[in-house]
């Protein structure tokens, strides 16, 4: 089954971008160049409070009666406590590849020996504001970090590791709105780690109609 | 300089409170009863909206060599204040004195009504119920906060490469504590994990001791 694509966009690279999908409508995250990371905010449309909650959702589709996926491969992505809600569905997802977990900031930048370099903070701060909303306004910094190969460590402190992304030009994933909701993209600027394979690259949006 | 015990309580099982802690303070949990987790997050006293964010610690700490997802030194709170928050003075299970091939805490999320509703138990006290009741006694809602992502102390939960979600026992026996020291006035908030059904607490509920302490010349 096809359906219509009703807008389609790119998202110049280190740059952020907001944009509103209605309920049954879905859109794909599309890897313009290649190896690059997408982070992703979602917010209820109608209740800006009402927002996703990236690791909760792996607990909540691990431990899903129908074993919905993990925190390495989610398929419902839920609202904070104490809405609980399914927000959206991933329905295409070859790649299978996401973190859920901090977006890059001022501080990591700063750890990372580059004080003052673009993060995905001042991305989101941009594209929220097109919706009248501020960072300060995001309970959570972890979000849907679409395409990024990044592993915690079984044992010892649990250490993050940061891989290139394994998707290239062309690779997408695809979401179902299962609610009127806000997207926030960010096309993360971090060419300090391996996140985005050291070259900050551009994303594509494509939104398509509800299907009957 | 010695630190003096300014205030010690006993907190039941089950149940969520929260505890101000002042700057230069230590705030202290204790085993009381062994192998029972607390769920902890802290707020700014002074605003609400910069609170504690484990998962964001849990990168900046690993970025440092301090810590990671089962571990925490520094506490930061979330974008766009970023501020240490709190520093872990002491953490004996946590540095290994209780063996473990980790360090036995956990930066993630807590037991929810949807998750016991799909374990199959609804209508079970979560973690959620319990910070409720803790955010009510300073007159917060929990559609105004954020408990998702907090510090699970001495649970001993990880994730395996595939993503599973793994729990074991608690390494934690009665008499070990974790020192919190305070960078900032701050606010404790937590609950007494009420889940029986999991390792988490050893399928069992129980109290746990809190103190804050000062130093004194």
């Amino acid at each position: 089954m096809t359906s219509k694509v009703i807008d389609e966009f790119t998202i110049p690279r280190c740059s952020g971008k907001a944009f509103r999908v209605d309920k049954g409508q879905s859109f794909r995250i599309i890897e313009h160049e290649g190896k690059q990371v997408a982070g992703l905010i979602f917010l209820n449309a109608h209740n800006y409070k009402e927002q996703f909650m990236a690791e909760f959702s792996g607990g909540l589709n691990y431990f899903h009666p129908d074993g919905m996926g993990s925190h390495y491969r989610l398929s419902k992505l839920y609202s904070k406590v104490p809405y609980e809600n399914v927000m959206l569905t991933v329905t295409d997802n070859k790649i299978g590849d996401h973190f859920l977990g901090p977006h890059c900031t001022r501080t990591m930048m700063e750890l990372w020996n580059a004080p003052g370099h673009r993060s995905c903070s001042d991305n989101f701060t941009d594209a929220l504001q097109e919706f009248g909303l501020e960072l300060g306004d995001i309970y959570s910094p972890s979000v849907f970090n679409a395409f990024a190969n990044v592993r915690i460590d079984p044992g010892g402190d649990g250490c993050v590791r940061i891989e290139p992304p394994r998707s290239e030009k062309g690779d997408y994933i695809e979401f179902l709105a299962e609610m009127d909701v806000l997207v926030a993209v960010s096309a993360c600027p971090d060419d300090k780690s391996a996140m985005n394979d050291h070259l900050c690259k551009s994303i594509r949006i494509q939104v398509s109609e509800a299907q009957q | 300089m010695a630190w003096e015990v300014v205030q010690d309580l006993v907190v039941p099982k089950s149940t969520g409170k929260t505890m101000r802690v002042g700057k230069g303070q230590l705030f202290r949990v204790i085993e009381h009863e062994g192998k029972q987790v607390v769920d902890l997050t802290f707020l700014n006293a002074h605003d609400y909206k910069e609170h504690f964010a484990a998962e964001y610690s849990a990168m900046l700490n690993s970025l440092q060599g301090t810590g990671g997802y089962y571990r925490l030194t520094r506490l930061y709170s979330k974008p766009p204040y970023e501020n240490v928050m709190a520093t872990v003075v002491d953490d004996k299970v946590g540095d290994g004195a209780r063996g473990g091939e980790r360090a036995g805490h956990f930066m993630m999320c807590h037991c929810s009504n949807r998750l016991l509703e799909h374990l199959g138990l609804p209508g079970t006290r979560t973690c959620s119920d319990n910070f409720a009741d803790a955010y009510r006694e300073i007159g917060l809602k929990q559609e105004d906060t954020y408990d998702e992502t907090i510090f699970n102390v001495w649970m001993n939960s990880w994730l395996g490469e595939d993503g599973a979600m793994n729990f074991a026992r608690p390494l934690a026996e009665t008499g070990d504590h974790i020192d919190f020291l305070a960078e900032m006035d701050l606010v404790a908030v937590f609950s007494v994990c009420p889940d029986e059904t999991s390792p988490c607490n050893d399928f069992k509920a129980k109290a746990l001791r809190f103190q804050v302490l000062e130093q004194k010349e």
